[in-house]
């Protein structure tokens, strides 16, 4: 900013958390700051970060909905959970299911890129249709797929069969259900890697392949050495939100498995769920919760360190 | 023009691609015109349509189950709460992308964090804090949270929008004599409108289909919204009647169908908001 800054020292500036604001003008009075972040930081205050501190003292206590007001119990729910194997079992689905659906919609999203980057005619419609899943409610998407994977009439098993195969027991065997999880996550899903990736496709300069091409660089090395490295930030980028977004995600297995059969599709919000809903024991599934927080919190952390999330942080 | 075998089998790939992803659709709006019986009967089922059947069904599902209501609450429920969260949102992102302050970093990467907690994190103690000023069961109890859940999305959008306008025009009309606030007023929402339009599209689309916190807040079904009540219709009756859990589909699809005909000019913009440019 230009000349004229002067400091504007607030009543609190004492409190570090209370921050000292530089302003570039003598006409802009401190409280316009709080007039513009005000009400948003107030609102996210009540409704977001204080939510999140009662559900750190709620899984401080052993409160259920039979017994009404918790009792103080320390950090017992966190040392139950420890040894408790259905979080064992929760923890180690949540891991399979980020891993493979973010790896299979990594590779999908990226070669679906490529190819609508070869701008066929009338691609855009496909493009369109491709798109829907992903805005659609996650409970319908598990309902439509339990009708499409139906073992007795579903479209999926009819044309399995009509080309003289077996179909496996999509939803009903323990070794299925998740590998069945993870393509329909994927179904829903990929859209969201490929147009990231494919926006990034388009906006690259053409210069460089072209000059790639004049160097006599075939399609596959021109791919690996120069389309890849830079594609990269969108990869990442989408990479980065699809794992959260399949860590968090709770209604899809609601309305595709319910967790079943026999918990091989439980994850850590699901298992969560079923102890604060289902059995009503509030404490402990505050206490899940909070790890899935700290997980997330370490998991985004590392990440962070390869992503750079502020845009204009460049400028 | 020649024609390239390469060519022709990408363009046979092509109506491969949208053939797949259309057939669940079409096979949901299918079954939703059988009879009961006949989904069982017909594999795969047939093309010749009973349309006093087609009525029957989405009469059951539109009007008995009350599918209509619960669309109607959740443009009610979501409407509200977008617009609220655009309103404090937007001088928000514009104090983030225009004042220099202390932490405004940190505290940016905070709000954007809120948009990754998992809603199981929050819904027990938003459900206590709904319940304790007796909104449970009300359409304040589900604006309310959801305006925090969408309001860190669009915090994020409209920065990304604002910081693409160059400062001089702020300073020009600071220069004028303009205040701050009658800059974003006057000057800044004419330019960001597709930003506003954009917040409000992905802050809308981000609560649509919010499940678990609907749940536990709304207890009564005049007050459930499309995701939970499409869900009670699918779940409660065991078995399904897949005729009837088909036109529940099919109603939940029409607005987003008609959604993704607006969002398609911005939909890269609402997802990579947050992203590195």
């Amino acid at each position: 900013m230009e000349q004229g800054r002067e400091r504007v020292t607030m009543s609190h500036a004492s409190n570090p958390a209370q921050p000292t604001f530089v302003f570039g003008k003598r006409d802009e009075p401190g409280r316009a700051i709080w007039f513009l972040l005000g009400p948003c930081l107030l609102y996210l205050v009540v409704f977001s970060i204080y939510p999140l501190f009662h559900s750190l003292r709620l899984s401080l206590t052993d409160l259920t909905a039979a017994t009404g007001t918790g009792n103080f119990v320390g950090l017992d729910n966190y040392r139950a959970l420890l040894v408790d194997p259905l979080f064992w079992n929760a923890a180690k689905n949540s891991a399979i299911m980020v891993f493979f659906s973010v790896a299979i919609q990594l590779v999908l999203g990226v070669a679906l890129a490529l190819f609508f980057n070869l701008h066929l005619r009338g691609s855009w419609i496909v493009r369109g249709i491709l798109l829907l899943p992903m805005l659609m409610t996650p409970i319908i998407v598990g309902v439509m797929w339990r009708a499409l994977l139906n073992p007795d009439w579903g479209l999926v098993n009819w044309a399995i069969k009509s080309v003289g195969l077996t179909p496996p027991d999509w939803l009903g065997s323990v070794g299925m259900s998740m590998v069945t999880l993870i393509l329909v996550d994927c179904w829903q899903w990929t859209p969201f890697v490929f147009i990231i990736v494919f926006a990034r496709l388009q906006a690259l300069s053409q210069d460089v392949f072209e000059a790639a091409q004049v160097d006599g660089a075939g399609p596959l090395v021109t791919f690996r050495r120069i389309t890849l490295p830079m594609l990269m930030p969108a990869i990442v980028f989408a990479g980065v939100f699809r794992a959260v977004d399949a860590f968090r995600s709770f209604d899809l297995i609601y309305g595709l498995s319910y967790g079943g059969p026999a918990r091989s599709t439980t994850t850590l919000s699901f298992f969560s769920f079923q102890n604060g809903f289902q059995f009503q024991n509030y404490g402990y599934a505050a206490a899940v919760a909070y790890m899935m927080l700290l997980i997330l919190a370490l998991g985004t952390t590392l990440m962070l360190k390869f992503v750079q999330i502020r845009p204009g942080a460049s400028r | 023009m020649k024609i390239r075998p390469g060519r022709v089998v990408a363009y046979i790939f092509l109506i491969f691609l949208g053939i797949v992803g259309a057939a669940p659709f079409i096979y949901l709006a299918i079954l939703s015109t059988k009879k009961r019986i006949e989904i069982l009967a017909q594999v795969p089922p047939t093309l010749n349509f009973n349309w006093a059947q087609v009525l029957k069904n989405y009469n059951e599902v539109l009007f008995s189950q009350g599918m209509l209501g619960f669309t109607l609450n959740s443009i009610i429920v979501v409407g509200a709460a977008t617009a609220i969260a655009v309103l404090i949102g937007t001088p928000a992102a514009y104090a983030f992308s225009r004042l220099r302050f202390r932490y405004s970093e940190q505290l940016a990467s905070t709000i954007l964090s809120m948009r990754f907690m998992p809603p199981i994190a929050v819904a027990i103690p938003l459900f206590l804090m709904v319940k304790a000023v007796g909104l449970q069961d009300s359409y304040l109890g589900l604006i309310l949270p959801y305006i925090a859940f969408s309001l860190p999305l669009v915090v994020w959008i409209m920065i990304g929008f604002f910081d693409e306008i160059p400062a001089e025009i702020d300073e020009a009309a600071l220069i004028d004599g303009c205040t701050r606030i009658g800059v974003l007023w006057h000057v800044m929402l004419p330019i960001v409108r597709p930003g506003l339009v954009t917040a409000a599209l992905f802050g809308a689309l981000f609560i649509w289909n919010e499940f678990l916190v609907a749940l536990y807040v709304i207890d009564s079904r005049a007050f459930q919204t499309i995701s939970l009540g499409a869900a009670t219709l699918v779940s409660a009756q065991r078995p399904i009647d897949w005729n009837i859990a088909a036109a529940v589909g099919v109603v939940t699809v029409i607005p987003i169908l008609l959604f993704s005909l607006f969002v398609q000019r911005y939909i890269v913009r609402g997802l990579t908001a947050g992203a590195v440019k």
